[in-house]
């Protein structure tokens, strides 16, 4: 049960997204707007990092779309759990479609924690390891600290998914920004995978 | 295989232009085409649960070296207007958009009309160029090339089954 007790441990993003890129080798990283992305540009910017600075809720879409175009190179979605909630028939599809080599981490905060702190229906009724799992999805783990975290991403990496990690994290900010142009993040991306543009 | 001419030009268009991710959530006019795609290994079909996921879908599809095409019914164009605003149009990811009319000759539910009307509108406010599709013996030509034209322009491009064509929801021109 991934709805928080007051005991519920809070991990640091900025930790777990360092772990995130200490396991990802040629692995391909999608974050999602906000946070999920200023923490990936803190810990570990990289060529093979796809970063949203806008369409929220389009994170799940854009790894599963990039997991099916690219199916011999894991794919990784870091996304906010309000980002999740925003699509969530996109869960569904993932789960129906179920590309192997897809693993989404899910930042639960339960909040919008860059809009001033809104509580979200995580922090209290919904689930969202219940919905992945309701969705399809067979491979849904909820770690509770660090090392559980790293171990449960390297075997999303090295087995067969989709995987859905929901971890509940504390509201720390990112301090780290992207890059500002959309394009550039563009080709940075397509020349990482040996990919001509048209 | 659909037996109407337009529906394999649509098809052999997407295949002319190497188009092979197809996302989409169907119509009646947009069913044979996407039936046909379906038993087609040349296309992997994903079927959404709501428009806006397939910019995101293709977006990934396109980095990933894969062009892709979105199939909705006209009226699902406003569940998609933030994704091409602040990711295809932002990001210059190319890929078809393929609309089935709404609101138009034999249209026969009053909800439709306003929303139909207004998607020529919605998509000349974000810049997004549209070709219809009017003519039966026009098709393979303005399908082919205005598919083309939008990894030349490297933006979204539309291309409308307009009702004349199709006869709209109720099929009742399918020459």
């Amino acid at each position: 049960m991934a709805v928080a007790r007051p005991d519920t441990p809070r991990l640091d993003r900025l930790e777990l997204t360092r772990r995130v890129v200490g396991a990802a080798s040629d692995a391909l990283i999608v974050a999602g707007i906000g946070n999920a992305g200023f923490d990936l540009a803190t810990a570990g910017d990289r060529p093979e990092n796809f970063y949203m600075l806008g369409s929220m809720g389009l994170g799940v879409p854009i790894g599963h779309g990039l997991a099916l175009a690219q199916p011999e190179r894991p794919v990784i979605v870091l996304e906010g759990e309000g980002s999740v909630l925003m699509n969530l028939g996109a869960l569904a599809t993932v789960g129906r479609e179920s590309p192997e080599n897809l693993t989404i981490v899910i930042w639960d905060n339960e909040q919008w924690q860059l809009t001033g702190g809104q509580r979200l229906a995580t922090a209290s009724s919904c689930d969202l390891a219940t919905v992945a799992r309701g969705c399809g999805i067979q491979s849904v783990m909820t770690p509770d600290d660090e090392t559980t975290f790293e171990s449960d991403v390297r075997r999303a990496l090295d087995s067969p998914g989709p995987h859905v990690l929901v971890v509940k994290i504390d509201a720390t900010a990112g301090v780290g920004r992207p890059h500002s142009d959309p394009i550039w993040h563009k080709y940075r991306f397509m020349q990482a995978l040996g990919i001509v543009p048209d | 295989m659909s037996e109407i001419q337009w529906h394999t030009d649509i098809i052999d268009a997407f295949k002319a232009n190497n188009i092979r991710m197809i996302a989409q959530v169907a119509d009646t006019v947009l069913a044979p085409i996407i039936s046909a795609m379906e038993a087609d290994s040349f296309f992997r079909v994903v079927t959404l649960s709501r428009e806006e996921e397939g910019i995101g879908l293709l977006t990934g599809a396109y980095l990933g070296g894969i062009r892709g095409a979105l199939l909705l019914q006209a009226s699902g164009l406003g569940n998609t207007i933030n994704a091409f605003g602040s990711l295809a149009l932002p990001y210059q990811i190319p890929f078809v958009v393929l609309l089935s009319q709404r609101g138009s000759y034999f249209e026969h539910n009053i909800v439709q009309i306003s929303g139909g009307k207004s998607t020529t509108a919605i998509l000349n406010a974000l810049d997004i160029q549209v070709f219809d599709l009017v003519r039966p013996d026009e098709v393979a030509f303005i399908a082919e090339r205005g598919m083309r034209h939008a990894f030349v322009s490297r933006k979204p491009v539309a291309l409308t089954i307009t009702t004349q064509l199709s006869g709209g929801k109720s099929g009742s021109r399918t020459a």
